[in-house]
């Protein structure tokens, strides 16, 4: 087993507990932090598949933004308490089947699928900044474009709504 | 050293984020927490974020990385859009819980 | 191509006409300006281009469909004048308009996508806009209730729809519409499943957007809580955006594979029919009945797109525009009832024929164009949808609309009786020069629709 499998396994171990304790925390606090953790796991992931720039802009748009933003709701609006009422124990069943049954659908079409497991031959470069920004700048320019609206449209709607503001 | 892409073989990855992505949508039936089932939400973006790294760094096809961004960009806006929205629930009736919201009758 | 850079334009325009001082006058411009656009759209028919490496292809369908959006948006900002009239939110108008032109964009992305990055982009601007409005009352906790549960609905779809595509992906290796067609084609016979998983996933997300059963629950909550106007505009715009967008991914990607998916777009489609036309029977606020009867529609719509063959893109159009048409003029109604009477509910209409005998008569045209009854443009869009689904062979689900629109034409009387025979209640209810005039043109474009059909028949 090669440094870099171990690395791997190391790594998705390590998501798909915090992914797990993101979901099972009692304290949103706690939930928000793991979280951050595992960002920082598909990071590490993204190195490992020779996406180091997607790598770094992940970490600073997710970890560095989105949570701190959900740290700062959570804080601001106080709403670290324990006390979730909890949902009858036939709907909790329903949720896990129905997670449980895609995850199983999918596994299945995996199974059917792909009989070699597929390894590439040579290391990728797709991940380089001059690759992805030749695309991202040639092919995908209207897109890019066009998140400009969409960032737009957020940013006006967040802050009607947010503002602090009252008429009577 | 030798990259990950030369020794796990990519089925791997297609399983760990499709065990990723049923973790969030456990998490989202699972919770009453507003905050925590916006958590699970991203937990799923992310899980997509990695399928689509691991197909494009596998298949030597960078336009996988580029979708990525967009699933980037509209996280952020989601996110500011939806703490927003709960930042104006919390003000009228200072609780996240979102069976709150099931006043609305079926 | 152009539509969307306007349309962009104008938004912009909407933000900073507040610098300039021009709220007073910004209303009537973007109306002209939309008018205008209108009138440059037409100027891509029978012009079909693609635009930046296929990211978006202008046809005759995106041109209709554009056409249409360009309408209904321009009906919306006739009525949000009269709409938006406290303090707050005239405060607010610029940021309102600018987000509305924002939906439209999303709206007309939609319309021409021809990569997935670009349909994913225009889904999310119509949505993510969308939250915010359908929660701008922000003082009222219904319509911050209707914003939030519409985000999380929505994100949640969105994040099935990514799946998918991610799972596409990784079996095509492209991202535009047409590869991913070409792969269909070169591989008909054996399909990978993980494609065909893929493509489920997004049609379910699909389905959530469109509001089909078992998809729907969101619908009447968000549909109650949301301002008024902002409920018209999300069952006709919205609606009609996401069918379009539908239809377009169906009969470009993932046609060959339909055969897959048909189970499941059948049951969605008979079981939307059902709940949506009974459910609505035992309703009493009247933007909850539109909802459900919004629901019900999209069960003709998917019918629309399930026979996919042939002429089923015009019948999907034709359709769309009697449905529009209809709902704009009775939410126009409904907007003057519910600001008069103060109640949203059913009997706000009693003994409106009393007070107000024209008003009454626009409300049951427009009722009884949306319940499907000629000379209405409602009853040949659905004809029209309804026998070409039987020409294609689906007998069986023709047989099922047509009972479920029998069950339908009993809520539709229930307002129309409600209007009729009971007793009237003190309020005077006179709809201002604006709604007079939307609730006018609205009701000749379907009566003319319903007498000329032919003009759209032929028309994709």
């Amino acid at each position: 087993m090669g440094i870099s499998q171990i690395i791997f396994y190391m790594l998705a171990a390590f998501t798909l507990l915090s992914a797990l304790f993101v979901v099972f925390s009692k304290n949103p606090i706690y939930s928000v932090l793991w979280l951050i953790l595992c960002f920082f796991s598909i990071a590490g992931h993204f190195v490992m598949l020779n996406a180091q720039f997607l790598a770094v802009v992940h970490i600073i748009v997710y970890s560095g933004a989105i949570m701190v933003l959900f740290l700062f709701t959570v804080m601001l609006l106080n709403l670290n308490s324990e006390t979730e009422p909890h949902k009858p124990t036939l709907l909790k069943f329903a949720a896990v089947l129905s997670g449980g049954a895609l995850f199983l659908i999918i596994i299945a079409a995996v199974r059917s699928t792909m009989p070699a497991p597929y390894v590439a031959p040579q290391l990728s470069e797709v991940g380089y900044v001059k690759n992805i920004g030749m695309k991202l700048y040639r092919d995908y320019t209207l897109p890019f474009e066009v998140a400009s609206i969409l960032f737009l449209s957020a940013m006006i709607g967040s802050v009607v709504l947010a503002k602090k503001e009252r008429f009577n | 050293m030798e990259n990950s892409i030369q020794s796990v073989p990519q089925n791997w990855y297609l399983l760990l984020s499709t065990f990723m992505f049923c973790i969030g949508v456990m998490g989202v039936l699972l919770r009453r927490n507003a905050i925590i089932i916006l958590m699970c939400i991203e937990l799923m973006l992310n899980a997509v974020n990695l399928l689509l790294v691991s197909y494009s760094s596998y298949a030597g096809n960078a336009e996988g990385q580029v979708f990525v961004f967009f699933i980037m960009v509209v996280a952020a806006a989601e996110v500011a859009v939806g703490l927003a929205l709960l930042v104006s629930i919390y003000r009228n009736v200072a609780s996240t819980d979102i069976d709150i919201l099931n006043r609305m009758k079926w | 191509m152009n539509t969307l850079i306007y349309t962009a334009c104008l938004g912009l325009f909407g933000l900073l006409a507040e610098i300039f001082n021009l709220r007073k006058y910004l209303i009537p411009i973007l109306v002209l300006g939309l008018a205008v656009i209108f009138s440059l759209n037409l100027q891509t028919w029978n012009n079909p281009q693609t635009h930046f490496n296929g990211m978006l292809s202008d046809s005759n369908f995106s041109t209709a469909f554009s056409g249409l959006a360009l309408f209904i948006m321009l009906i919306i900002l006739i009525l949000s004048g009269d709409f938006y009239t406290s303090t707050d939110d005239e405060k607010h108008i610029s940021d309102y308009m600018a987000i509305l032109m924002f939906t439209l964009c999303g709206a007309l992305m939609m319309f021409s996508f021809s990569n997935m990055a670009m349909l994913f982009l225009g889904i999310e601007t119509l949505s993510i806009s969308l939250y915010v409005m359908a929660g701008s009352r922000r003082f009222e906790v219904k319509s911050n209730e209707a914003g939030f549960k519409y985000f999380l609905m929505g994100s949640f779809a969105s994040a099935f729809l990514l799946f998918g595509i991610a799972l596409v992906f990784g079996v095509t290796g492209t991202f535009s519409i047409d590869g991913i067609g070409n792969y269909m084609r070169m591989h008909a016979d054996k399909l990978d499943p993980l494609f065909i998983v893929g493509m489920l996933l997004m049609i379910f997300a699909m389905l959530f957007k469109v509001s089909a059963a078992p998809f729907h629950f969101w619908a009447p909550d968000v549909y109650e809580g949301a301002p008024s106007l902002i409920t018209a505009l999300m069952s006709t715009l919205v609606k009609i955006a996401a069918f379009a967008a539908f239809y377009r991914l169906l009969s470009t990607c993932f046609v060959f594979a339909l055969g897959k998916a048909e189970i499941v777009l059948t049951v969605s489609c008979a079981a939307t029919l059902l709940v949506g036309n009974l459910v609505a029977l035992v309703q009493d606020n009247f933007k909850r009945l539109l909802a459900y009867s919004g629901i019900s529609h999209a069960g003709y719509m998917l019918l629309a797109i399930i026979s996919l063959q042939g002429r089923t893109d015009s019948a999907l159009f034709l359709y769309s525009v009697g449905y529009a048409v209809a709902s704009l003029a009775a939410f126009a109604i409904a907007i003057t009832v519910f600001k008069a009477t103060g109640t949203e509910s059913i009997s706000g209409f009693n003994g409106l024929a009393k007070k107000n005998p024209l008003l009454a008569a626009s409300l049951t045209m427009a009722m009884l164009s949306l319940a499907g009854i000629p000379p209405f443009a409602g009853f040949f869009g659905k004809y029209f949808i309804f026998s070409e689904a039987f020409r294609n062979g689906w007998q069986n689900m023709v047989f099922v609309a047509i009972i479920s629109s029998i069950i339908g034409v009993f809520y539709y009387m229930k307002v129309i009786v409600a209007m009729y025979s009971k007793p009237a209640n003190e309020f005077e209810i006179k709809p201002t020069f604006a709604y007079q005039m939307v609730i006018a043109v609205c009701l000749i474009i379907s009566i003319v629709l319903g007498l000329y059909p032919g003009v759209f028949t032929k028309l994709l």
